[in-house]
């Protein structure tokens, strides 16, 4: 375990220098981290303790202090050899640098890097290429705006990227390049398409820097599988674990994700970061509950925060708190209005409340913000779909699997769509699809096992199939097992239908509920017993149906009767039931 | 969906219809310019105008030339004043240096235009109409150029800028000494664009400091475009032309020069929906016309590209669908295909089908099922496609879109039709039942009957003429191999009532071909504006280009000839496709009923006319018959040569049926030879082929098990060849397959005979002709009325009479139609007849004798098949001998030695062939 001492002067460090270079927002996470270490008590500062007054967390934070405080075992983590931090040149810095700094903080990019146009030095080099690559990206935004023609046309490109991969190349052959320039440098060739050289780059970059934030998410978009992820050669340090967790997470390897964000808690023990992302990993584990207060500490310590805020507002409409959600939204508006996340959770409070246009029209929004903004395209989506606008629907979710073909939920909707239409053949290429990202969810097996099931299709043992795979992974609704048991009845399988309809009453006992399935079960088994002469079990399932009123009770008499009668009736052949 | 509507039609200003404007500037100068006239003639003049005509009527071209086409295009129109013409053009654009500039020239523009009441005009002068073609061009030009933001006009500026920096950079390339250029190569887009800024600034303190009197020049110097566009322009013009040529070489090019015209140009201008819907539908024909032997890649990168610059335009996804589907990749297609449909549903590209009520809201998703079932049959899973169809059919009906109903009915019959009943039975069981109730009692033949009416009654009722046509072909097929009655008491007995009837297939294939007249009298909807437009540029640059590529002209006139006649009358491609189908239909039915001069003639029109429009399995087939039509009637060696031909052509081609033709002739080569190792293996290897992954092909079963009958025949092994006829003949009936019944019994017959058990072998043959009879086989008729009379003649000599009576009733059909085996057989038997005759006497009627056995050796020699020749040279030398002309006695004989030691020694001679 690393020493949080060293983690703070590393931090320190890496703002400064971060900051020096324009890279706000590796700046940004770097100091929610810093804030995010547990202070020691002795430097306490009253401006520290000002930053956590009122903070239910206080309590938290000083009660968890006291476990913490016994020096931890050190699990399997190697110390890593210190990254030793790079000696800026500041002296040499110069008043153009400073001028150009200026300029780019004023957002006016194409002067700053003209400043610097003559400086050699790394960093005065790094910051006129970025300089010229932010300016590219303005002018980009700017095009597409203007050349948008009938189809949608966008061949704006960054007209920068060719001149500044050129350069950069040239600097790296030579060597003159240092950490910063490589992330540059990958972020370039990852624009250009060139994806497996970027992530050399990246790698090489956060090998020698790993403070910089900015080029482990780059590093980490780049990371579309499993095999690639395990292909990078990084060198051990901090960073990588925060790396490692989100990389795992965007994996949907929630667990091995949470694994390692609950390692970082040990020495980020008040990092928003680490808690926001731990609530997406069990957002994602549908952990609701627990979700929802991670979330609502969150807004206490950070009132103003939007980043997440659109999952925690997923988790609101799920529990259909209309209140909260806009509670959530206004606070949000106030904040930050034209982001896009504030726009979907106005559009979620719109949708739990009906009014599904209003929605589309703010998931709309929030697609102008951002293009490729996944959730608020299967949103709007399932909005269409809630509008019976078909076509309209598919295309969203069409869209969202184009910007992310491995979104189980738009593939699932999709699939949904299709089947509203009566093409239940057709939706099952979308079920199949979905299943593959997502093969333990007991809820896609369901859905595709009634696409079997329609009346079009009939395929019963595909179906069959289908709810037993759901089964398997745990169907918490129970439907299941009862669709099991009635299609085995259906076919004629008088054994399996019993079977499912014995485990299914099991497991309704198990949750303590009662209704018609319970009925059915019991008149089932029941009759079933008592045609195969188990009249002692037959019994059983008939008293209990005796408790309840209504026809069944009736039938469970009849039942009874026809038991007795079997008993007595045919004395000759049930000899042993009466020891006289 | 949005998006195709909000600027449908849209005219933009390129740099391209900049070339254009200055051009026209120069074909009309206005009175205050101060050029010189620089015409020498009035023909040069209107030399100039026409090829500006045709200039603007392609400019809705979905590519645009790039200026060193422009300027290569001036250089033949212009003769004596290339240099002239397009100097002033590449000074005109140099001199455009500032957004300023443009607003001058298109102002200057106006003056060029006559107003309405400009009569003062002086006489000399010449002024375009408004209201003409190159008018409303001016006109268009100007208002869009004033309709644009200075965002526009600054954007416009900078891809005139690359626009004429491409025609440099392309040019240099061929100039390595030059540092400049060559360095400007090295230079990515940016730094051209540098460059040039520079240039311009530059250019503008040059101008300050003289005061504006030196004019910017261009950086390339004028005698290094000539020396190196010479080069350059005939290779690309002929690749490009190339494309229309109808024979095997040029179809590497075709792709090539797609590549060309995509991969080079760098800055494809997107225009109208018009022309891009247009253009992709080039695209999809190029796909279907040359298979897959396009290369798939070449058209990816197109599509790429154009997703590139139109994300809306869904109709690519479409596209890559196709290429995939040529290409056959699976995965790739069923991705795009369904992606397709998910963005449009299905509403966009199938313009032609016309809007029914009600199908913008929910879309027009039925047609997706119908494209995956077609794909799945493609891809040789018919119990897939049948399911999906089969809810495209419950969709349809639901959504009543009778139009895809129709076609939906029609695809299912072919899938059913061409599947056989092998696996159909389980799947129908709870599915479709069109009309009728007891759909499920019916066999497939009847079902697909019914499929056929049901389609054929909707597409009728609904105009929808290309269906129409392809579904009366469909019914001709259907007519032409099925007996319409249940086939249930079918036998030798109740034959003669049960019978194909060659009328109707003939009238349903007269009404198929109807389509065309349709077509020629409706004024056509059906033509898109993009590749009619390019069309006619090509067209018009054809003269000019002449001389460039005289050499090939000969052999490409007849194709460019209908190509025009296409655009004239502008008969879509998929409506001569299905004419040239109907050609096909035509001969394969001739074929089937004997006629060989009518067959191969039909395959002559459709290899002829329909060539190039076809697809390239269409065409594939119209050659493989003709080589069979050669291989039959003219012998092996016309054959094979031929073979060669089409092998290279068509190899490409997916499933290509090449191989099997060649194995065919092949064994059959290796049989008459007497080369029975060798027709072994080709057996072996039919049977490979019929084994494949892709689905089974019953046909090709079939043909590979009567191919190792005949084998084993050859060999003498008659009972392993009877069993194996056996069991193919079990198999023929297991699957409905009458007419290749017909023939394995012939087969029976003749092993029968062949083993002299002529007994057994009477009843075999008689069935056969029966079989023949009930479905017109008249050529098989004959065949097996020959095997029958030898049969009779086997049976003892006393039969002679009979024998010959069954031959002389069936030699006009042999003689006319036959194939050099049979007509020879033919020959051979008849004098076989006569000598065994008692009544007969060789020395008074020796040349009725003589005669057909010297026309039998003639032909067989043609065929080299050893052993029939011998026999005939054999009867020939007896015969001589009787006559006791002994010479020529010698002569026969030694010839019979000739083919018997050939026959004996087969690997003696060394099949070069294999």
């Amino acid at each position: 375990m690393v020493s949080k001492e060293s983690c703070r002067n590393e931090i320190r460090a890496a703002i400064r220098q971060l900051s020096d270079r324009c890279l706000y927002s590796a700046a940004k996470w770097a100091g929610e981290q810093l804030v995010g270490i547990e202070q020691d008590s002795s430097n306490f500062t009253p401006s520290n303790t000002r930053f956590q007054r009122g903070s239910p967390s206080i309590r938290r934070r000083f009660s968890t202090n006291e476990s913490i405080s016994t020096p931890q075992p050190s699990v399997g983590f190697s110390q890593p050899p210190a990254t030793p931090l790079p000696q800026e040149d500041d002296v040499i810095d110069g008043d153009l640098y400073l001028l150009a700094k200026s300029y780019f903080d004023c957002r006016e990019y194409r002067r700053a890097s003209h400043v610097l146009r003559d400086q050699m030095s790394k960093k005065s080099v790094f910051l006129r290429c970025y300089a010229l690559y932010l300016a590219g990206e303005k002018r980009k935004e700017e095009e597409m705006v203007e050349l948008e023609g009938p189809l949608g046309k966008s061949d704006a490109i960054n007209r920068e990227l060719v001149s500044l991969e050129r350069e950069l190349s040239a600097l790296k052959r030579t060597g003159a390049i240092d950490s910063f320039g490589l992330y540059l440098y990958g972020v370039v060739l990852k624009e250009k398409g060139n994806e497996s050289l970027a992530r050399a780059s990246l790698v090489e970059s956060v090998n020698s820097y790993p403070w910089n934030w900015s080029a482990w998410s780059e590093l980490q978009s780049l990371c579309t599988s499993i095999e690639i992820l395990n292909s990078l050669n990084l060198n051990n340090h901090w960073m990588k674990e925060f790396f490692l967790g989100s990389a795992y997470q965007e994996l949907r390897m929630h667990s091995e994700s949470l694994a390692k964000y609950e390692y970082l808690q040990g020495i980020f023990s008040f990092s928003n970061y680490i808690q926001a992302q731990t609530a997406k990993a069990q957002y994602s584990l549908r952990e609701f509950d627990q979700v929802e207060i991670m979330f609502e500490d969150l807004l206490r310590n950070d009132p103003y925060r939007v980043e997440d805020m659109d999952l925690y507002s997923n988790v609101l409409y799920a529990k259909e708190a209309c209140a909260a959600l806009s509670y959530l939204a206004h606070k949000v508006f106030l904040t930050d209005k034209y982001r896009p996340e504030s726009c979907c959770i106005v559009g979620n409070y719109y949708s739990l409340k009906g009014q599904h246009e209003k929605a589309v029209m703010y998931f709309r929004r929030a697609l102008k913000l951002n293009k490729k903004y996944l959730s608020a395209w299967t949103l709007m989506g399932h909005e269409y779909v809630e509008m019976k606008n078909t076509s309209a629907a598919i295309d969203a979710y069409r869209r969202a699997v184009d910007v992310n073909p491995c979104d189980y939920r738009a593939w699932y909707g999709l699939g949904q769509a299709y089947e509203m239409m009566g093409m239940p053949f057709y939706a099952l290429h979308y079920f199949r699809k979905s299943i593959f990202f997502l093969p333990n969810d007991s809820r896609l097996w369901i859905a595709m096992a009634k696409c079997y099931q329609s009346e079009q299709l009939h395929m019963l043992e595909e179906a069959i199939k289908c709810y037993k795979r759901a089964v398997n992974c745990g169907d918490t609704e129970g439907i299941a097992l009862n669709q099991l048991a009635k299609l085995h009845q259906k076919l004629g399988r008088n054994e399996e239908a019993a079977f499912y309809f014995e485990k299914d009453l099991e497991r309704m006992d198990a949750e303590g509920l009662e209704g018609p399935n319970m009925f059915e079960a019991l008149v089932f088994l029941a009759t079933h017993l008592k045609t195969n002469k188990k009249f002692d079990e037959a019994e059983v399932y008939c008293t209990r149906l005796l408790d309840y009123s209504g026809p069944e009770k009736e039938k469970a008499k009849s039942l009874l009767r026809g038991i007795r009668m079997a008993q007595t009736g045919f004395p000759s052949m049930d000899m042993e039931h009466f020891p006289l | 969906m949005a998006g195709l509507t909000r600027t449908a039609g849209a005219f933009t200003v390129t740099p391209h219809k900049i070339s254009v404007c200055i051009l026209l500037q120069l074909y009309a100068p206005s009175a205050q310019m101060s050029l010189p006239f620089p015409f020498s003639s009035v023909s040069q003049h209107n030399r100039l105008g026409l090829y500006l005509l045709s200039l603007t009527k392609s400019c809705d071209d979905i590519f645009e030339p790039k200026l060193e086409d422009l300027l290569n295009q001036l250089r033949e129109v212009g003769e004596d004043m290339d240099a002239w013409l397009t100097d002033h053009l590449t000074n005109r654009f140099s001199s455009l240096t500032s957004p300023d500039d443009l607003l001058n020239f298109f102002n200057d523009m106006r003056g060029i235009l006559g107003s309405v009441d400009s009569g003062a005009a002086q006489d000399d002068q010449i002024i375009l109409d408004p209201s003409s073609n190159l008018g409303m061009f001016v006109r268009r030009c100007i208002l869009a150029f004033n309709l644009l933001s200075f965002e526009g006009v600054c954007h416009l500026f900078t891809s005139i800028e690359v626009y004429c920096r491409e025609a440099h950079s392309s040019s240099a390339q061929y100039d390595a000494s030059n540092d400049n250029l060559e360095s400007l190569i090295q230079h990515d887009q940016m730094d051209m664009e540098k460059y040039i800024m520079d240039k311009a600034t530059e250019e503008i303190e040059l101008q300050k400091n003289a005061s504006g009197s030196v004019p910017f020049h261009l950086h390339t110097p004028e005698a290094l475009f000539k020396v190196t566009e010479g080069l350059l322009v005939t290779r690309k013009e002929k690749s490009r032309t190339n494309m229309k040529k109808t024979e095997a070489t040029p179809l590497a090019c075709a792709s090539s020069s797609t590549a060309d015209d995509t991969l080079v140009d760098e800055s494809l201008f997107l225009r109208t929906n018009y022309q891009i819907q247009g253009c992709l539908m080039e695209q999809a024909d190029a796909i279907e016309t040359h298979g897959s032997s396009l290369s798939s890649s070449s058209i990816e990168s197109f599509l790429q590209k154009l997703q590139n610059l139109a994300p809306e335009l869904h109709r690519v996804h479409f596209l890559r669908y196709l290429n995939k589907l040529h290409s056959d990749d699976y995965f790739a297609a069923l991705d795009n295909l369904l992606r397709y449909f998910d963005y449009s549903a299905g509403t966009e590209g199938f313009d032609l089908v016309p809007p029914s009520a009600g199908c913008s809201m929910y879309g027009r998703y039925e047609i997706a099922l119908l494209c995956l079932g077609m794909m799945h049959f493609r891809f040789g899973h018919p119990n897939l496609a049948l399911e999906v169809l089969t809810e495209a059919v419950r969709v349809s009906q639901q959504l009543s879109n009778d139009t895809c109903l129709a076609y939906t009915l029609a695809a299912m019959s072919n899938l059913l039709s061409e599947m056989g009943i092998a696996s159909t039975t389980s799947v129908l069981g709870s599915s479709y039942s069109p009309g009728t109730s007891t759909a499920s009692s019916l066999s497939v033949q009847q079902r697909v009957y019914i499929l056929l009416k049901e389609s054929l009654r909707r597409a009728d009722s609904l105009k929808l003429r290309r269906l129409v046509a392809s579904n009366h072909l469909a019914m001709a097929k259907f007519e032409l191999m099925h007996v319409q009655r249940p086939l249930l008491s079918f036998g030798p007995k109740a034959s003669m009532r049960h019978k194909t009837c060659p009328v109707s297939v003939c009238k349903e294939i007269r009404l198929g071909a109807h389509l065309i007249s349709d077509f020629s009298a409706e004024s056509s909807t059906m033509t898109i504006d993009g590749s009619l437009s390019s069309a006619w540029l090509k067209d018009l640059q054809k003269p000019w280009g002449q001389p460039v590529f005289s050499q090939e002209s000969g052999s490409r006139k007849s194709s460019t000839f209908f190509q025009f006649c296409d655009h004239l009358v502008s008969i879509p491609g998929s409506v001569s496709q299905i004419i040239g189908a109907s050609y096909l239909l035509r001969a394969t039915s001739w074929e089937l009923y004997g006629s060989a001069p009518m067959a191969r003639m039909n395959t002559l029109v459709y290899a002829t006319l329909f060539g190039d429009s076809s697809s390239s399995s269409d065409a594939e087939l119209a050659y493989l018959k003709l080589i069979q039509h050669l291989a039959l009637y003219k012998g092996y060696k016309d054959a094979f040569a031929a073979l060669k031909i089409a092998e290279e052509k068509f190899l490409t081609v997916s499933k290509s049926k090449v191989l099997l033709l060649k194995l065919q002739l092949l064994h059959e080569h290796a049989l008459h030879r007497g080369n029975l190792k060798l027709a072994q293996r080709m057996c072996n290897e039919l049977g490979g082929l019929a084994s494949t992954t892709m689905g089974v092909d019953m046909e090709l079963k079939v043909e590979a098990s009567l191919r190792e009958a005949r084998t084993l025949l050859a060999a003498k092994q008659y009972s392993q060849a009877a069993n194996v006829a056996h069991s193919l003949f079990c198999t023929c009936h297991k699957f409905n397959l009458q007419i290749e019944k017909a023939s394995v019994l012939l087969l029976l017959a003749e092993i029968h005979k062949k083993s002299g058990n002529a007994v057994l072998g009477l009843p075999y043959a008689l069935a056969s002709i029966s079989f023949c009879q009930s479905f017109n086989l008249d050529l098989l008729k004959a065949s097996a009325t020959l095997t029958l009379a030898e049969l009779w003649l086997g049976l003892g000599s006393n039969h002679a009479k009979r024998a010959l009576d069954l031959l002389h009733g069936a030699f006009p059909m042999i003689l006319g139609h036959g194939g050099l085996e049979l007509r020879a057989r033919a020959y051979i038997f008849e004098a076989n007849c006569y000598l065994s005759d008692p009544s007969f006497s060789v020395s008074t009627d020796s040349d009725t004798v003589l005669d057909s056995l010297r026309q039998a050796s003639d032909e067989l020699q043609a065929l080299e098949y050893h052993e029939l020749a011998a026999e005939a040279l054999y009867l020939m030398a007896m015969v001589y001998d009787k006559l006791g002309r002994l010479e020529e006695r010698e002569e026969a004989a030694a010839l019979f030695k000739k083919h018997i030691t050939a026959l004996e020694n087969p690997q003696h001679e060394e099949p070069n062939m294999a």
